[in-house]
């Protein structure tokens, strides 16, 4: 027997017994559906969460901090004051209480890195609030200049480097009277900020970009340009004369080859007491958190297609059975066991494949709609700019299909070795 | 004489061992010749069903050997023996055993895929040997639809496709009224006679079996008798 006449065949008898085989399909299409919706799920949040990496832009970066503070924790009572470690402990600029802040010599001596071709320390200033043109004030927090490249933009530009500049996020399109963003850009608005005597000063800053939130936090705030970021730092500084000038909440590192160099430079760090993050390291547990959710969704999936296995096994056992002088009739005529085993495995693998096929587009189907319902204009999560929670991955795909049709087969194997093993005369005997 | 079609040599079949064993056949030897028309007429358990069966190889026996063309086929492997008997049997059964759910020319053309040809040959050749028997208007026809004798000779035009060695045919006409059989009977003799096709029929059926040129009567696994001559082949 040809194998095309073997799949043809194995083809039209899945179609004899319609619902039968309807309800057996309909089992594998339960598995693939969730397979489909659960894998399209991963990849899309995934897909997403990438692409607020990809916007940090910092492929080569690495953030680093002071594990100072934590190391001081297990001590056997209070600690001996120390003016070097309060200095580089010192709390009133660090985000924390807690958290260890980063100086000078600890910048000098990250520069000394080998592959470290750049360090940009960060500092975290408070502005006291936000004037517009007509005179009235807004508080306001401002993110740091180094998530800058994360902005993700209704309109304009993301703060530069130079000039004193800023981007607002597009809620606060509203103090400015106009929903269009594209109007605010150039506009002019004064910051305030004390500094350490609690003297106020204002500085003039230019609107250059409106920010969307995104996922990460970033654009929810107002971003200055690094300059602006300066200038702010060093009003609010004037008139300080303690001994932590110069102490930074974090710095961000440039490195040549970051995947090469990448643990050289965070055992470096290491031995300085500080600590090196790249910006997988901080993704990567919230991508391995996805990863989890959507395997243990696919885990539901795969026990479905477990059940659905064992429909195809009943199934083709009561076709078997069914047909078992049929099988006998193409033994006599000279149809060897292989070709019988061949014909009732293939049943199964069309029952598979028409399941997975089935499934796989519902699952796409209802992916897609739920995302763009989702995740659209005046959908629940309609807010979070460029979330994606399905993305279709033809890989995944295919691998889906597979995996159902290999199920398919195995599961078809008992059925059909039965068939196969069936005697032509006692075969032909049955009633 | 020309080497025979089929010979057996002391052929034994046992069922079954100590208390329970029962000797199906016991030693039989005789030849069938090219273009002969066999009967192997016996009771029920006289053993001739089991002898159709290693003849037409569906069976091994116990001992003996069953010879095609001249040619031992014991030894053979399964597969090989499976395509002896794909291209050299035409199989006739009493119940028919065609497949309700397609046409009358997918089922006779079954053995042909089963060799693996192609659907345009396979279908040229059904139609050929369904003109042979009058049967070509039906050949759409699901099998279903069909009367007793229509059916009946579906299942000869099935068992003619592989245009096979040897025919044959188990109670061909026992599920068949007095004027159907006789049809059947016709066109089956019609063949061995015209087209020179070796039959064997099994049969407990005297009137079928005086139709043929020799009879072997069998009783408890053994060949009691050899009767020769066609006493009943309409003239």
């Amino acid at each position: 027997m040809r194998s095309v006449d073997v799949a043809r065949t194995a083809l039209g008898n899945t179609f004899r017994s319609k619902l039968r085989t309807a309800l057996t399909v309909v089992a594998i299409v339960i598995g693939s559906f969730t397979l489909t919706l659960t894998s399209g799920l991963g990849a899309g949040v995934n897909k997403y969460v990438d692409t607020v990496v990809a916007g940090f832009g910092g492929s080569s970066q690495m953030f680093v901090m002071s594990t100072g503070a934590s190391d001081a924790a297990p001590t056997d009572g209070p600690a001996e004051y120390d003016p070097e470690a309060a200095a580089s402990s010192g709390g009133m600029f660090g985000p924390g209480s807690g958290g260890g802040v980063l100086t000078d010599s600890d910048i000098e001596s990250i520069e000394e890195i080998d592959n470290v071709s750049a360090v940009d320390p960060m500092v975290f200033v408070s502005p006291d609030y936000l004037e517009t043109p007509d005179g009235a004030q807004y508080a306001m927090e401002l993110d740091v200049p180094a998530n800058a490249l994360g902005l993700e933009l209704e309109a304009g530009e993301a703060p530069g480097e130079d000039g004193m500049e800023l981007s607002i996020p597009a809620e606060w399109l509203t103090i400015f009277d106009t929903e269009d963003a594209e109007q605010v850009l150039g506009e002019t608005v004064q910051i305030g900020i004390s500094n350490v005597t609690g003297e106020q000063t204002a500085v003039e800053a230019e609107i250059v970009g409106v920010s969307e939130e995104a996922l990460s936090g970033i654009g929810a705030t107002p971003m200055p340009s690094r300059e602006l970021n300066q200038e702010l730092n060093d009003l609010s500084m004037e008139g300080y004369e303690g001994q932590a000038q110069n102490a930074y909440t974090m710095a961000v590192v440039d490195v040549d080859d970051l995947e090469a160099n990448e643990q050289g430079i965070k055992d470096a760090l290491t031995e300085q007491d500080l600590l090196g993050l790249t910006v997988e390291d901080q993704i990567g547990a919230v991508q391995g958190v996805i990863d989890a959710v959507s395997w243990v969704l696919s885990g539901f999936g795969l026990i479905a297609l477990l059940a659905a296995s064992f429909g195809i096994v009943n199934t083709l056992l009561m076709s078997v059975q069914e047909r078992t002088r049929e099988i006998g009739l193409m033994k006599a005529m000279g149809m060897s066991s292989g070709k019988v085993f061949g014909l009732f495995s293939m049943e199964a693998v069309v029952i598979g494949i028409l399941g997975s096929i089935i499934g796989v587009v519902l699952g796409l189907g209802a992916g897609i709609l739920g995302n763009a319902w989702l995740t659209g204009d005046g959908g629940p999560l309609g807010a979070v700019a460029g979330l994606t929670l399905f993305a279709v991955d033809p890989l995944a795909i295919a691998g889906i299909i597979a995996l159902i049709v290999f199920i398919a087969f195995l599961a078809g194997t008992l059925p059909a070795a039965r068939a196969a093993k069936k005697d032509p005369i006692e075969a032909l005997r049955y009633e | 004489m020309s080497t025979p079609v089929l010979e057996t040599e002391n052929l034994v079949k046992v069922y079954g061992k100590g208390a329970t064993r029962f000797d199906a056949l016991k030693g039989l030897t005789f030849e069938i010749h090219e273009g002969e028309s066999v009967a192997i007429v016996g009771k029920s358990g006289s053993g001739k069903s089991t002898l159709m069966h290693l003849l037409a190889l569906l069976d091994e026996p116990t001992s003996g050997v069953v010879a095609l063309g001249g040619e031992p086929v014991t030894a053979l492997k399964p597969k090989k023996v499976s395509q002896l008997r794909n291209e050299s049997f035409g199989f006739v059964f009493q119940q028919f055993f065609l497949n309700p759910n397609q046409t009358v020319l997918e089922n006779i053309t079954l053995p042909l895929k089963i060799a693996g040809m192609g659907k345009s040959e396979r279908n040229r050749r059904g139609m050929e040997v369904l003109e042979q028997l009058d049967m070509a208007d039906k050949a759409k026809n699901k099998a279903t639809n069909l009367s007793g004798g229509q059916k009946q000779r579906a299942c000869i035009a099935r068992a003619l496709v592989n245009r096979p060695a040897v025919l044959f045919a188990d109670e061909p006409t026992g599920n068949l009224d007095t004027v159907t059989s006789e049809i059947v009977e016709d066109i089956l003799f019609g063949l061995h006679r015209d087209h020179g096709i070796t039959l064997v029929v099994v049969t407990h059926d005297e009137d079928l079996a005086a139709k043929c040129q020799r009879r072997l009567m069998m009783q408890d696994g053994e060949i009691v008798a050899e009767e020769h001559g066609a006493t009943g082949v309409h003239a």
